[in-house]
């Protein structure tokens, strides 16, 4: 470009590269417009229209989400109009949403208060019920949605298009009866949901939540002390955030919900399957082995000590290289414990017992 | 892979063969589905009708184990029409005159004969990917799992030779890891042929240097890799140690592993649950699983990624390293390692390659607006490797070998008239001890099944949700039959994951003649009706469409 | 998939009865398009969304005040299968009820009662034996050349008038247009001119011209006559329209419960292409589905491609990425009816024929007067002059809408404002789509206004929130006022009247409020309130 890519943005000039968005370059620079339909992972919709902004010789307010950049634009993301509109649509919005805000927060955080309470909306303008449709019947074991907290922002229905490509929840019906729906109303089981739940990802306001049982009955997310890990399922490496009751289990903590980091931080950028998200409830399964056993005289099983066990494995290991040499010892690592347990294993089968015969199944 | 995920976005045409994507790496096709929403040409290669065939402008549905004559076949084209890219060829490459005189005889049309896709197809794709300057190759097991695995992935890198398209951001030659930590796995040494590091297990120096940084002498003898160590367990191997795996369910061929195993004098083994394997176990070791511990995990793209202790392991559960320091100190030796950070620290001491890495770095930085670190990363200061072969094919030279089609070790006769393959589903992972433990997972899918083509199901008077018998030479299941378009007619497929019905038992274990993987993914088998039969409710295939989906052959599929 | 396969998913759902279980399936199948979406599209639509119902009485404001309530009862108590639905553009044969998708005028109780409880027997009295039914227009055809429509005289099949103007070239095309000063007729008004040039201009070669004949404002039912009697006019109009922004394809949206006009249509154009008028120009008819919102024209691009009729965010422009992607020229049908008058006698000929503003209009006029129907007047006149033509007033004039239900309400006061754009702009209303709805004193204005309100509460969207919660609010708020059940109930609406003209995407949501805005400006004692000198107006 010869001529700078130069836009006003509450009076100063900014620089933006060709393609950038109003609301992309105004958070370059730390501007905070609020929105609740932009994803970037989305293309924009421009239909929640928290983000609209004034821009000069323009009559209306345009989304800054779904607006580029322009050399020479004027841009206000403040003003006297612009704030009566946040004020003005926080109220309106909220007329149409549940007014509990303990329920609401106990489905997921759900940033419409949290903006009602940032922007100064007025919250006295009275409350219509849901005329939304819900889904009652039902039966996948993860998504519930709570027509009550939608706001019909559509980021589940786009990113179940765009990203995850599966299509398989819908706007339907129009007007204030416009919901999020499947395709004649079928359990998700039944579509071709593909159990991601990037729609609770994505969602704003809790209205799409996890079913688990483990989660609903947790308490709300922001109580809830988040550990960045690596997902164990495949080799993507995913990166997750355990969310982890650190008082349950007697101080032990309890994983109640897997949620994902934001879009463009981790290689995974936002994005989760069904088994990252939701197949951690493993961890807490009652058949976990819990302590070391051994194999008793009677062919079966049976409690021990850790050092029991441990002086029998290595009598049992030391005594086959004795009567048979070290490659008679087979070493079987595995590809689902970490980097430094690979490390010790192939050390244990080289250094300790003196055998190449280390594998895993690293072809699966 | 030579690329990282995040290029996926940008490439212009994917060729993927051998990957159910969509099930086995869903996040990886999230991205693929990405590229192909901005305009990319996808073509994808595989005996069955799944997903991503339905955004893909070609499905090349070959007859299974016959990538080699497809992929010479394309090959052949590229080298034909002088589409290949001789600068590269010469300065980056050797041998591809023996490549160039080898397909020669591997016209498209014969091909055709071979693998069941069209002659046109075949040169479509072969322009379309020779003539994309942004083009990657996508696979997984689909390519590997045969006794020609190793021939298979020749094959697919001659053509990544030929064309150049090696070396660049969103072209490259992509193995999709099947596992979290395979790639980590590998890069610990934890195989027969390597110390960490990728150094060789014959290389005096490298043997020299651990023996000195381990203090202890090592064996100069080659080691048995794990389809042997299975083929002589109870005769050669008389006892193991088995972390995190579930040999009995996961190996192939395995009513005769069984056998063996009872050959085995001592085992031990080091689980979160009781497994198949647990029936042979001497003693068993209760392991914490990952969100109990710290440690690292590294993925497909050679990203070293945390792996952080959120919750403590039940009662006595222990994380495996402790197990293992613990028992190398029952044996003798006290590594004095406490802390995942220390080992970490010891194993890049000897590994160049990783150097640069360490906990620290991975705590604070970020490149390309990602966490981890990608290997190689030689220096403290190295900003890990997006993808390789950069300025020149890592080795010196990109090496051209001429492969020839063996068929599978197995084929159909009159007895087994099917072939079968395996594979994932979405819903279950590997062995299923952890998902099916997970009670979502379970109630989308509950049991085990077969896919079989409704011509060949009605042949044998199976009715879609059928119970049938499904029999190899080596050994037979019962599982439910679904009728499915998504597999060709003469094959069926079954997911791996049920310890009730084993597809194991069925899969032939003939391995690869390099790397001794398991022919997982073609056998021969008959199905027969079970005694009872009828259709069940809540049976969901892992795959997108039912019987009637659409998809190739909905609409050519005639009685008679 | 192809995207052109997307857009036969209405007409798929149409052949299978509505969206009927298991239809979105099938319609999926055989189009590629995932099922959900397929399910989404036919929800929106009212006549796919309720299978169930083929009778549907209208109980629009004009309906409502001949008598469709008592209708509505009757076919209930018969048995019929019957529902309520918003306008069918019959205002001036009031009550109309839909069966399937032919509308039946002027229905009686006693219409209903003869059909004895079969739906299928229902029919009205006033039906003519021979042929559709057709609405009074007006008024008599003294002077031809005055006449842009001529709603009464004879048809012109001889294409001289796209003869004529192929004779053009672009240039001199585009400046008969801006010397005719035509407008826009479907309610914005924006100048014809700077749409056919903006279209033209583009890079891009593939065009096309879309006509929107899904006329569904409350009020306005002009679209339909011309339909039903000058094919014609509007045909040879798209034809002059493609040759000359370089398209190749039309298509004509008419709403579905047009099956007479579409008849009327098909016939001209079989006509047509017999005597080989418009070669290489390719026309395509699609039906509505029932949905008001397609009338706003990105609205109406969305469902021609088998979208949910969600209207686009601007810019773009339709004119600069329209159909497919492509630039396209949307029109209402009374502006391209213009267009063979224009080419024919000139653009000064044109625009002298108005007072204030170009050409003459095709007023429709509905409610309190003596003969509702459609009167071809020039741009301007005054409502009295209007209700002149129409034979007078019945009762006390009170209140009337200039330009249907988003012109809100005027007091009696601007009885002889002229009834154009920019007159109409200034009082804070609009003409729209000159569909003029005229109230007597005998109407309860809060409950005019409710039932306003609830038009756009059932036709919203639901797109943007704006709209879609505001339109509800609105109602619920009146209905509190009306009921006694809140309190304070309107303390709020002017924020919310507001929010709605300043967040909405479209038109519909902006001017949605303006029924209860204008009526508590200008008749604050409807709603119990003391009057302002300024009004809450915004």
């Amino acid at each position: 470009m010869s001529e700078r890519n130069l836009i006003t943005l509450n009076g100063q000039d900014v620089e933006f590269t060709a393609g950038e968005t109003v609301l992309e370059v105004a958070a370059r620079h730390g501007l905070e417009i609020p929105t609740l339909c932009h994803d970037p992972r989305l293309d924009p919709a421009g239909a929640c229209r928290t983000c609209l902004v004034e821009i000069e010789g323009w009559r209306r307010m345009p989304p800054s989400c779904a607006t580029k950049a322009m050399p020479g634009m004027v841009v206000s993301t403040e003003s006297e109009r612009i704030a009566r509109h946040r004020e003005t649509l926080l109220s309106l919005y909220l007329t149409d949403h549940t007014q509990d805000r303990t329920e609401a927060e106990s489905y997921g955080p759900d940033q419409l208060f949290e903006m009602a309470d940032r922007y100064g909306a007025e919250q006295d303008w009275g409350a219509m019920e849901t005329v939304r449709a819900a889904r009652p019947g039902d039966r996948n074991p993860y998504v519930h949605f709570h027509p009550e907290s939608c706001i019909v922002c559509a980021r589940c229905v786009r990113y179940c298009e765009e990203v995850e490509g599966v299509s398989a929840i819908t706007l339907a019906g129009r007007g204030s009866k416009t919901t999020i729906a499947t395709v004649d109303e079928l359990s998700l089981l039944d579509t071709t949901c593909e159990m991601c739940g990037g729609c609770i990802d994505v969602c704003p306001t809790g209205a799409m939540a996890e079913k688990m049982p483990i989660t609903r009955t947790a308490r709300p997310e922001r109580e809830l002390e988040k550990v960045r890990s690596t997902c164990n399922y495949c080799g993507v490496g995913c990166q997750v955030d355990l969310n982890v009751d650190t008082a349950a289990n007697d101080g032990a903590g309890r994983v109640v919900k897997v949620t994902s980091p934001p879009a463009g931080t981790t290689t995974n950028d936002g994005n989760l399957c069904v088994k990252g998200r939701f197949a951690y409830d493993f961890v807490e399964h009652p058949e976990r082995i819990q302590v070391p056993l051994v194999r008793g005289a009677d062919g079966e099983l049976r409690a021990a000590s850790w050092d029991e066990a441990l002086e029998r494995a290595a009598a049992g290991l030391l005594g086959v290289k004795e009567r048979h040499g070290a490659d008679s010892l087979g070493f079987i690592s595995s590809s689902r414990c970490t980097m430094e347990e690979n490390y010790l294993m192939q050390k244990l089968s080289r250094g300790v017992f003196g055998t190449n015969n280390i594998h895993q199944c690293a072809a699966t | 892979m030579t690329n990282s995920i995040g290029e996926i976005r940008d490439a212009d045409f994917l060729f993927v063969i051998g990957s159910n994507t969509s099930e086995a790496h869903p996040i990886i096709a999230m991205e693929m589905k990405r590229a192909v929403r901005r305009g990319a040409t996808m073509v994808v290669a595989d005996p069955r009708a799944i997903w991503m065939t339905t955004i893909a402008e070609k499905h090349l549905q070959l007859m299974p184990g016959t990538d080699v004559w497809l992929l010479n076949a394309m090959a052949h084209v590229i080298i034909e029409e002088g589409l290949t890219d001789d600068e590269f060829i010469a300065e980056q490459t050797e041998n591809f005159e023996a490549v160039r005189a080898k397909v020669r005889g591997y016209t498209p049309e014969e091909a055709e004969l071979v693998t069941g896709v069209p002659a046109d197809d075949i040169r479509w794709t072969a322009r379309r990917y020779a003539a994309t300057p942004r083009a990657g190759i996508y696979y997984t097991l689909g390519i590997t799992e045969h006794s020609h695995g190793t021939d298979n992935v020749y094959a697919l890198a001659n053509l990544v030779l030929m064309t150049g398209h090696l070396g660049k951001e969103s072209a490259g030659m992509n193995p999709l890891r099947g596992q979290n930590n395979v790639q980590g796995a590998n890069d610990a040494g934890a195989t027969p042929v390597f110390f960490p590091g990728y150094q060789s297990w014959d290389d005096e120096e490298v043997v020299a240097k651990y023996e000195q940084s381990w203090g202890a002498p090592l064996s100069r003898r080659p080691g048995l890799n794990l389809n042997e160590m299975m083929k002589k367990a109870g005769s050669v191997v008389k006892g193991m140690y088995v972390m995190g795996e579930d040999i009995l369910l996961s190996e192939p061929n395995v009513l005769a592993l069984e056998e063996r195993m009872n050959g085995v004098e001592f085992l031990v083994l080091q689980d979160a649950f009781i497994n198949e394997t647990a029936r042979f176990a001497d003693v068993v070791f209760p392991a914490a699983v990952f969100a109990e511990k710290e440690g690292t995990f590294t993925n497909s793209e050679r990203r070293v990624q945390r792996v952080r202790k959120a919750v403590e392991p039940p009662a006595e559960a222990r994380a495996d390293w402790e197990i293992v320091c613990e028992m190398a100190r029952r044996c003798g030796v006290d590594w004095q390692l406490n802390d995942p950070s220390q080992i970490y620290d010891e194993f890049v001491r000897d590994a160049p390659k990783f150097a640069g890495i360490s906990y620290q770095r991975l705590e604070t930085e970020i490149h390309d607006g990602k966490t981890g670190i990608q290997w190689p990363c030689p220096t403290p200061d190295h900003p890990g490797t997006k993808f390789l072969h950069q300025g020149g094919v890592l080795r010196g030279k990109g090496l051209f070998t001429a492969v020839d089609y063996r068929p599978s070790e197995e084929t159909c006769d009159i007895h087994y008239g099917l072939l079968l393959s395996t594979g994932r589903t979405l819903y279950h992972y590997n062995a299923a001890t952890q998902t099916r433990r997970e009670s979502g997972l379970d109630v989308k899918q509950p049991e085990a099944f077969v896919e079989i083509h409704p011509r060949d199901a009605r042949g044998r008077g199976i009715a879609d949700g059928d119970r049938v018998v499904v029999t190899s030479r080596r050994g037979s299941v019962t599982v439910r039959a679904v009728r499915s378009r998504q597999v060709r007619p003469g094959c069926v497929w079954m997911p791996l994951h049920f310890a009730e019905a084993r597809a194991n038992v069925l899969t032939n274990d003939a391995g690869d003649a390099v790397t001794g993987t398991a022919e997982y993914k073609v056998c021969a088998v008959e199905i027969t009706r079970a005694e009872e039969g009828s259709a069940v409710e809540g049976l969901f295939p892992g795959a997108y469409f039912g019987l009637d989906g659409p998809g190739p052959g909905a609409e050519v599929e005639s009685e008679g | 998939m192809s995207e052109k396969r997307r857009a036969e998913i209405p007409e798929r759902l149409e052949r299978e009865g509505g969206l009927t279980p298991g239809a979105a399936r099938r319609v999926a199948r055989a189009t590629g398009v995932p099922e959900a979406e397929v399910y989404g599209v036919g929800s929106f639509f009212h006549l796919l969304a309720d299978h169930e119902h083929p009778v549907r009485v209208c109980t629009g404001l004009s309906c409502r005040l001949a008598g469709a309530d008592g209708v509505l009862a009757t076919a209930r108590a018969a048995g019929l299968p019957v529902t309520e639905c918003t306008c069918l553009a019959a205002c001036d044969e009031a009550p109309a009820v839909l069966k399937e998708r032919s509308v039946l005028p002027s229905v009686r109780p006693e219409d209903v009662e003869r059909a004895a409880g079969d739906w299928q027997r229902l029919t009205a009295s006033t039906l003519p034996q021979d042929g559709p039914w057709r609405g009074t227009v007006g008024p008599p055809r003294t002077d031809p050349d005055q006449l842009v429509f001529d709603l009464l005289g004879p048809q012109d099949l001889s294409g001289s008038a796209y003869e004529k103007a192929l004779g053009l070239d672009l240039a001199e095309m585009l400046e008969l247009l801006e010397t005719s000063g035509l407008q826009g007729r479907g309610g914005a008004g924006f100048p014809a001119h700077i749409k056919w040039r903006t279209v033209s201009e583009q890079e891009e070669t593939e065009r096309y011209v879309v006509l929107n004949a899904d006329e569904g404002e409350p009020g306005t039912f002009k679209d339909r006559e011309l339909l039903l009697r000058r094919p014609d006019l509007v045909i040879e109009g798209l034809a002059i329209a493609a040759a000359t922004v370089g398209a190749r394809d039309v298509f004509l949206y008419l709403r579905g419960e047009f099956a007479d006009p579409w008849q009327s249509l098909e016939r001209h154009l079989a006509e047509a292409e017999e005597r080989d008028l418009f070669s290489g120009i390719q026309f395509h008819l699609h039906a509505g589905q029932g949905a008001y919102i397609c009338g706003e024209e990105s609205a109406l691009l969305e469902a021609l491609e088998g979208r949910r009729g969600m209207p686009r965010l601007r810019p773009p422009f339709p004119a600069q990425v329209g159909l497919w992607g492509k630039p396209t020229l949307v029109h209402n049908v009374e502006t391209i009816a213009c267009l063979p008058a224009i080419v024919h006698r000139g653009g000064t000929w044109f625009r002298e024929l108005g007072r204030d503003e170009a050409g003459t209009s095709l007023y429709c006029i509905s409610g309190h007067v003596k003969e509702p129907g459609v009167y071809e007047l020039p741009l301007g006149v005054t409502l009295d002059e209007l209700v002149e033509a129409a034979g007078g007033y019945v009762g006390t004039l009170l209140a009337f809408s200039p330009g249907g239900a988003s012109s809100g309400f005027l007091p009696a006061s601007e009885r002889t404002r002229p009834l154009s754009f920019g007159a109409l702009a200034k009082a804070g209303s609009m003409l729209g789509s000159s569909g003029v709805v005229v109230l007597n004193d005998t109407v309860d204005l809060a409950w005019a206004v409710r039932e306003q309100l609830r038009f756009f509460e059932e036709e919203s969207c639901g797109q943007c929130a704006p709209c879609r919660i505001g339109t509800r609010y609105l109602r619920e708020s009146v209905d509190h006022h009306r009921h006694g059940t809140a309190a304070e109930p309107l303390g709020k609406v002017a924020d919310a009247a507001w929010q709605m003209n300043e967040g909405s995407i479209c038109g519909l949501g902006q001017a949605a409020a303006l029924p209860l805005t204008s009526a508590l400006k200008h008749f604050p004692e409807a709603f119990g309130l003391e009057p302002t000198s300024d009004g809450d107006a915004p």
